[in-house]
């Protein structure tokens, strides 16, 4: 199997705000409980629409390995600071479910309905795990097509609005399958 | 599986849980077989709140070193993975890697920190904060100098570090893989699993009409992946071999389990089919079983989905009904369950099992173990983000 892009994007948290002008209606009325999860679910809805992926998905075709680094950190003292501030009853329910990395992906899951693979990876300063596992997931007939790719913080000392968080995903798919559906495709190999 | 021209086999494993700690894996088992139940009324590990809940810890007189609580958990994953590669009989590791499932790693290191009040972080925290801190230690410290990779699936993960290793190994990457799951209790899950009232105040009853919830729980896991060429080569003994392996998503829910299982029935086929097995095969599940409500109907819908009527006649266990819910290393413990069962060719029981559910009407192996040939052993996962995996291992 011969894996190629198909989907390439790279937002910054600065540029959300634009970003939210480029999805489609389903997407702009949802709620993000944090700029990480709208970060997220806005670039990967850009990108799958740019890509020409029916949404919602609906099946298992797609998988999603997402990279996450120690972005996710921040809602972890956040929801932890809030239980030394005032006990049991500092504990937000609505922070808790969002303190394990993966709640990422399942909020892109949920707003796609993706049904195929979601494997969330804790890594630093690079996504090359995901991609070559979505690689290897392809190659190996795991899954047809992959979004593969992560958030990462940029600067600890910016604040959201200047830049703190960078989304950057790629779409992958087999051969085949891209030259089936017609997509435009960025590469042809795959080191 | 389908890119592989020869299996992977388990050729070790290791495992820490609040049951037999730090004994032979055998103790465990057998301890497990009993029904031993190591749910009990405990503190919370740091926070002063003046309750206690019902969890599975590992008892603090039960660690022979004196270690520091925020070092328990690179204590006891060490402890595991030793136990591994020395069961496995590994001399030296020759291009192996490491794969970790961990839901909140570390976290005990950041509880200190934020308790102390210690605003600024040094280097060595953030280090030691970090998710994939605990992977990156075993890598270095035991020369395992093959792909390394943290995954973290919420409860699934410990399944999918495992499901992971083994498609390394089938894409070449690497010749041997030790992979499994580690988490700790921890004030952080504890508050957390309370305020979503997932805890339960009364024993764990998994699949029983009156399940009230689960109990957290702590432990690591690990098994040793190798090809069957290499198995053989070396003369490694095998505990069997990975028949298959799936994850899929809900995409429904953040906290909660799609109620008809469709995720975890999707995972439980994709695996099944990835080595042309027929379900009529799989002759024991490993349930994932945490007793909460939702849970447990959601799985006895999803298997009945996939096996029909036969679901009947499958025994299903919940390993939680003894050890609580261990989180990122319950997926893990749980694979070794499997193993045990075909290595014993016997399962163990789901305890506290008292009165059936109407919709629950599976074997659930209630209370006692039982003397069963196992061939084929599938263990399942689920978790927050509507995680789902499924993993199988077959005789060898």
């Amino acid at each position: 199997m011969r894996p190629v892009i198909t989907g390439i994007i790279k937002i910054s948290s600065a540029d959300i705000e634009y970003a939210m002008t480029r999805v489609k209606d389903m997407v702009r009325q949802m709620r993000f409980v944090n700029s990480l999860v709208q970060l997220t679910v806005v670039s990967i809805g850009i990108m799958l629409d740019e890509a020409k992926i029916n949404i919602p998905v609906g099946n298992n075709d797609i998988s999603l390995f997402l990279g996450v680094d120690d972005s996710v950190e921040d809602i972890k003292d956040e929801y932890f600071n809030g239980i030394l501030k005032e006990g049991i009853l500092g504990a937000s329910p609505l922070l808790f479910p969002y303190t394990t990395p993966n709640s990422l992906a399942a909020q892109v899951t949920i707003a796609f309905d993706i049904r195929g693979e979601s494997i969330t990876v804790p890594i630093k300063n690079t996504h090359r795990n995901v991609m070559e596992y979505a690689v290897e997931c392809i190659d190996g007939k795991h899954t047809s097509m992959a979004i593969a790719g992560g958030i990462r913080l940029q600067d600890k000392n910016l604040t959201i609005k200047d830049g703190r968080y960078m989304a950057e995903f790629f779409l992958l798919e087999e051969a085949g399958n891209a030259e089936k559906r017609g997509s435009k495709i960025y590469n042809y190999s795959w080191e | 599986m389908k890119n592989l021209k020869e299996g992977v086999v388990v050729s070790g494993v290791g495992i820490v849980t609040p049951l037999k700690p730090f004994m032979k894996v055998d103790d465990f088992w057998n301890a497990l077989c009993s029904g031993e139940d190591a749910i009990k009324r405990m503190s919370l590990p740091m926070l002063d709140t003046g309750r206690k809940w019902l969890m599975a810890g590992i008892d603090q007189s039960s660690f022979a070193d004196d270690i520091s609580l925020e070092n328990k958990l690179q204590f006891i994953a060490e402890k595991a993975l030793c136990m591994a590669m020395k069961d496995a009989n590994l001399r030296e590791c020759q291009n192996a890697g490491l794969s970790i499932g961990t839901v909140l790693g570390n976290v005990l290191v950041k509880e200190k920190r934020l308790i102390e009040s210690k605003k600024q972080k040094t280097i060595y925290d953030y280090e030691r904060e970090s998710l994939s801190y605990v992977t990156s230690y075993l890598a270095a410290k035991y020369n395992l100098n093959g792909p390394s990779i943290t995954i973290s699936t919420a409860c699934a993960s410990g399944t999918d570090a495992i499901g992971i290793a083994a498609r390394k190994i089938m894409a070449g990457k690497a010749d041997l893989m030790i992979a499994g799951g580690i988490d700790v209790l921890s004030d952080f899950a504890i508050i957390g699993f309370h305020i979503l009232q997932a805890i339960t105040e009364e024993k764990v009853r998994p699949f029983d009409k009156n399940r009230t919830g689960l109990a957290p729980g702590e432990g690591a896991a690990f098994v040793v992946l190798e090809s069957e060429k290499h198995a053989s080569h070396r003369g490694a003994k095998v505990y069997g071999k990975v028949m298959g392996y799936a994850s899929r998503a809900d995409a429904n829910h953040l906290t909660g389990p799609h109620r008809e299982g469709r995720g975890l029935a999707d995972a439980m086929n994709q695996a099944i089919s990835e080595h042309n097995l027929k379900p009529r095969e799989i002759n024991y599940i490993n349930a994932h079983g945490t007793g909460t409500v939702y849970n447990d109907l959601m799985e006895t819908k999803a298997i009945k989905k996939v096996f029909g009527k036969a679901a009947y006649d499958i025994p299903i266990s919940s390993t939680k009904s003894m050890l609580g819910h261990s989180f990122g290393a319950a997926g893990a413990i749980e694979a070794i369950c499997c193993l045990l069962s075909i290595k014993n060719k016997i399962v163990h029981p789901t305890i506290n099992f008292n009165e059936r559910d109407a919709e629950c009407d599976l074997d659930y192996v209630p209370n006692i173990a039982r003397h069963h040939i196992v061939n084929i052993a599938m263990s399942l996962s689920a978790g927050f983000g509507g995680q789902n995996s499924a993993i199988i291992f077959g005789k060898t």
